[in-house]
């Protein structure tokens, strides 16, 4: 069984940490606020509007010793990363989960944060929360279903999420624990022990600025990784500022993944609301969920 | 006390210096090289100085099916370049196989090749790049050896008027296919980790190895020397690829690490730069390790992209003054 941490109640406590890329403390304060109107206590790591001169929030280090110190840290209950970026991958082999596999948290996060979710997935059998972060409560988005659902998330409220249909989509039922991330950070964990064991699974994916041909070519490592063969089902999240060569592919996104899957026969559905634009739903990773793909409604419900 | 288990060292020893890679047959006067696209798609006018030259050295030119052929950025569908590509290996009348140009494709197609005949009769599969697909299954699943080197796109239009280094790139394919040793003096670079190595050479494009990642076609590294290359990353990716080789343990029991050229790097944003440079980001990998590293080796999407014999044992020399990789089998 899959330990799942203690949800969150009124007086909790969320440490909010940058892992990889830099942020300004400017653009986490809605997101802070947001979170003390939920009921709960907010500690602001170093790491957020540091002096940091790079990409990174910090140095491989200070990243690493402030999630390390967010980990074991008892009044801590749960770990929202302000943002992604890169820089998960450069020192998560560093840190001692030995605390936190005695007393989980909910670790939070999208994007290069998908390294930390496949990781407590694989390595420590623990659930965590895929989710919009600090910057999607800004302008007005703290209001939106989508950060929402992360408060209904932590409040343990099992989510049933419907999504509009699309004409791509293959038809059918499916239960599993439910996994997923960034595409770019599903194919670079390939070959390495944090990547996703995904038989039985139903697998969410979703990416941002990338070219096409690089979609297909990370899309067909999971596939030789033998990652997509015993799927329970597939969510296609939104593909957003896709790029193509003058040269164009010549494929669509659910064109090239059908084509892929074909030999498969668990339901594929398109467009679910999950991705680096605002519709971001919370997504359990972890946790048993029942996928629906009918030609009305794709349905995902937590069970 | 129980026996020493006799399987377990018998692989440790196929793992270090026995070298069970089957080395295809070198060229001969006469000989006929076959010309296709397994990736990208290339017209004849792309490929008509390397025909040009490939016969006056001596050789036959076979053209298949897919020059010419297009489908979008492809060389014709996955299943043209297949077909085209399983020809090719099957034709026991054609005894090496360049492809004509990289870009994007091979992924696609390789595990809708059958390798039963090519096993029993293998021959010279030349290329870089996209071709690093190619290199990685041969090595790893074919248990064959191949050529990382230029392709017909980079043959000077005018041989008579090209510049030195690109004359003695396309060369050395040339020699390789003769089967003439590599010796490859290079020169020096300062932040070289100075030593000697012993192993068998692999390598290629870095997002190519990376994508291998986790695949049937994913390189056993150990004992081995490792050469990477690439083009057109942005630094943050570089690293992020390196991390998924130290993290799929790629890096840890290397013999020798060789860096080829990275080059047209994506520019980083100017308020968040990624603050390291190649070096930097190799260093950081590998540090923890102890052998032999060399930067600027002419492997790469550059001018200087020199014939490397992938699969074949190679001595690695990273001195002070000098550098140099020597082929040994």
């Amino acid at each position: 069984m899959i330990k799942v941490p203690p949800y969150l109640s009124k007086g909790s406590t969320i440490g909010l940490t940058c892992p990889a890329g830099y942020m300004e403390l400017d653009k986490v304060q809605n997101c802070i606020h947001t979170l003390q109107n939920w009921g709960y206590e907010v500690m602001v790591g170093k790491t957020i509007g540091s002096k940091s001169k790079t990409y990174f929030s910090g140095t491989d280090s200070a990243r690493r010793d402030e999630f390390q110190a967010m980990l074991d840290d008892k009044n801590i209950h749960a770990i929202l990363c302000g943002r992604g970026g890169y820089g998960v991958s450069r020192f998560i082999d560093q840190l001692d989960f030995s605390t936190f596999k005695k007393h989980p948290k909910w670790i939070i996060g999208f994007s290069d944060i998908t390294v930390f979710l496949a990781h407590l997935h694989t390595q420590l059998n623990t659930a965590s929360i895929h989710s919009p972060m600090a910057n999607a409560f800004n302008e007005g988005g703290h209001k939106s279903i989508y950060v929402q659902s992360l408060q209904k998330a932590l409040k343990g409220i099992k989510s049933n999420y419907t999504a509009a249909p699309n004409s791509k989509n293959k038809i059918g039922k499916a239960s599993g624990q439910l996994i997923g991330g960034n595409l770019a950070l599903l194919a670079h964990l390939c070959g390495t022990k944090s990547a996703y064991k995904t038989n039985g699974k139903i697998l969410f994916i979703e990416d941002i600025g990338e070219y096409i041909y690089n979609i297909d070519r990370m899309f067909l490592q999971l596939k030789r990784a033998g990652h997509l063969k015993k799927l329970a089902g597939l969510i296609v999240g939104k593909f957003t500022e896709i790029k193509d060569n003058p040269r164009p592919f010549g494929q669509t996104i659910p064109e090239l993944i059908l084509q892929h899957v074909a030999e498969y026969n668990y339901p594929v559905c398109f467009e679910f609301p999950v991705s680096h634009e605002k519709e971001n739903l919370a997504l359990k990773v972890g946790i048993e969920h029942l996928l629906s793909v009918s030609k009305k409604a794709i349905q995902l419900k937590e069970l | 006390m129980g026996m020493l288990p006799f399987g377990s060292f018998a692989a440790k020893e196929n793992n270090s210096n026995r070298n069970r890679i089957k080395i295809p047959p070198y060229l001969k006067k006469g000989d006929s090289i076959g010309i296709c696209c397994p990736s990208g798609y290339s017209t004849m006018a792309d490929i008509q100085q390397s025909i040009i030259q490939i016969e006056s050295w001596g050789y036959q030119v076979k053209l298949g099916q897919t020059i010419g052929k297009r489908d979008f950025t492809f060389g014709g569908t996955d299943a043209e370049r297949a077909a085209d590509f399983q020809q090719m290996m099957d034709d026991d009348s054609v005894k090496a196989i360049m492809c004509a140009t990289g870009g994007y494709g091979a992924v696609r197609m390789v595990d809708m090749l059958n390798f039963a005949r090519f096993k029993k009769k293998p021959k010279w599969i030349i290329g870089f790049s996209d071709i690093t697909v190619l290199h990685c299954h041969l090595n790893q699943v074919v248990h064959t050896a191949s050529l990382h080197s230029k392709m017909c796109g980079s043959f000077p239009k005018d041989w008579a008027i090209a510049d030195e280094i690109q004359v003695n790139t396309i060369l050395s394919i040339k020699r390789a296919l003769e089967g003439e040793k590599i010796v490859y003096p290079i020169i020096s670079n300062t932040n070289n980790r100075i030593g000697e190595a012993e192993g068998v050479l692999v390598g290629g494009n870095l997002k190519i190895l990376e994508n291998m990642s986790g695949s049937i076609s994913s390189i056993n590294t150990d004992g081995k020397i490792l050469f990477v290359e690439d083009v057109s990353e942005p630094l943050y990716n570089i690293d992020r690829m390196l991390c998924n080789l130290l993290r799929a343990g790629k890096l840890a029991n290397l013999k020798g690490l060789i860096i080829g050229g990275f080059t047209s790097i994506k520019t980083d944003t100017p308020d968040s730069p990624f603050g390291r440079d190649i070096i930097t980001i190799v260093k950081e990998k590998v540090d923890q390790f102890n052998y032999p590293v060399c930067f600027d080796f002419p492997v790469g999407h550059q001018k200087n992209n020199f014939a490397l014999k992938c699969g074949l044992v190679h001595r690695l020399t990273v001195g002070q003054d000098a550098v140099s990789l020597q082929e040994i089998n």
